[in-house]
């Protein structure tokens, strides 16, 4: 038998028995803990209060708080006014109606902050993220390119383009609503929202947000959300199939519908 | 510091930070119910409705503020069912004709209608409303004030 044939025979015994050359076992000097680019699977935010969540508070820093809008001033009366009357309400146990009430869902960019668990599909082309609540669903296309503002055509999680930078996925946002919006800050069409998420160990990424808006704000919106893995958690439907509280068409407050009997 | 008081202090820390971050991070707000009056209902279940955006329970229950305590029906919100499956709930634990015990927050309007904290079904299993609609502040045994409890 010739050299080159033993060499063939023993390569297809090789695939035959499913062996390989025996390489060196990963150290874990040289088996990195996590994929830095590894974003998918299903995700809590960070931290998280509900009952039996499993999270430990103190493993990684708690986001600061996301500071007011900084709105110009000719909007800031208008913002702040709006804020002392949905907090007043509150006091009074005579909350004001919202677009939960009528089932609407977040949209961009307060579907991120999730309240509820989100699901991230990585795929070369596009990244999709799922929020629970509402079924919500964005699609980031890779290296995509964003229409111009005039041309995007509104909508509640707009038109998304990611890409690399490093091991930091940038992502940028524009076409939301006017009427979607986030912590009651009004918008142009004009607002972009930029996010660099970075998985910051294997059980969490960060998400980096800065909005901005040139006819609205002074100067850019910033904050972070962080986010926790929920291993092997199955999304749950959400069709905000009957809302029994209610706006009262009277005082705009919201009700509660009591079914008689 | 020593090592039992530091734990104390970062558990009482994680507590209060938990209790900011409900208060902040629910779909809406729940002050249309009075947390801090929560009443404590006995009764047999109408009906178990499991949809979204919040889980109902219809309720046949004396009002325990009224002197008369004639039994009246209640519709009671709950979570949402993914928060409730997260909470440890099934779609089918609660059957028409159930006898239950729950505390909940009573509508401010004194309408027969308030917000679960906690339920007790017949087999004896207690269950609570998740995170963000808050704890009990009364036993669901007997109806008196838990020592430290807040709305």
């Amino acid at each position: 038998m010739n050299r080159a044939l033993t060499a063939t025979l023993l390569a297809a015994a090789f695939v035959a028995t499913g062996c390989a050359p025996k390489q060196a076992e990963p150290t874990a000097a040289t088996q990195p803990a996590f994929d830095p680019k590894d974003f998918s699977g299903t995700w809590d935010r960070y931290p998280l209060s509900t009952e039996n969540s499993g999270q430990d508070p103190t493993v990684v820093p708690r986001p600061e708080p996301i500071p007011a809008p900084p709105l110009k001033p000719e909007f800031k009366a208008a913002w702040d006014a709006e804020q002392k009357k949905i907090n007043a309400a509150n006091a009074a146990g005579e909350p004001i109606a919202t677009g939960y009430t009528h089932c609407i869902p977040d949209g961009m960019p307060a579907m991120m902050m999730a309240m509820f668990p989100i699901e991230v599909l990585q795929t070369p082309r596009q990244t999709t993220i799922i929020q629970e609540a509402y079924n919500q669903v964005r699609r980031i296309y890779m290296n995509d390119t964003l229409p111009a503002v005039e041309d995007a055509e509104p909508g509640f999680w707009g038109h998304s383009t990611g890409k690399w930078e490093g091991n930091d996925f940038v992502v940028e946002t524009i076409g939301i609503k006017d009427n979607v919006r986030f912590r009651n800050a009004p918008h142009s069409a004009a607002m972009r929202i930029h996010e660099r998420m970075r998985v910051i160990d294997k059980d969490h990424f960060e998400n980096d947000v800065t909005v901005e808006d040139p006819e609205y704000l002074t100067g850019p919106w910033q904050w972070k959300w962080v986010y926790q893995r929920r291993p092997n958690y199955k999304m749950y439907e959400y069709v905000c199939e009957d809302n029994r509280e209610y706006a009262d068409p009277v005082t705009g407050k919201a009700r509660m519908r009591i079914n008689k009997r | 510091m020593i090592p039992g008081v530091f734990v104390k202090a970062r558990l009482l820390a994680a507590l209060l930070g938990a209790f900011v971050a409900a208060s902040a991070q629910a779909h809406h707000s729940f002050a249309m119910f009075d947390s801090n009056n929560q009443v404590r209902l006995v009764g047999k279940v109408a009906e178990y409705t499991w949809q979204n955006p919040h889980v109902y329970i219809e309720l046949e229950a004396r009002d325990p503020r009224d002197p008369k305590g004639k039994v009246q029906h209640w519709s009671i919100e709950c979570a949402n069912p993914g928060i409730l499956n997260r909470a440890g709930w099934k779609f089918n634990m609660i059957k028409k004709g159930d006898e239950i015990t729950i505390v909940a927050a009573p509508l401010r309007t004194r309408e027969p209608g308030a917000l679960l904290k906690q339920i007790k079904l017949p087999d004896g299993r207690i269950f609570g409303n998740g995170g963000p609609a808050g704890p009990p502040n009364i036993s669901i045994e007997d109806g008196k004030p838990l020592a430290g409890a807040k709305p």
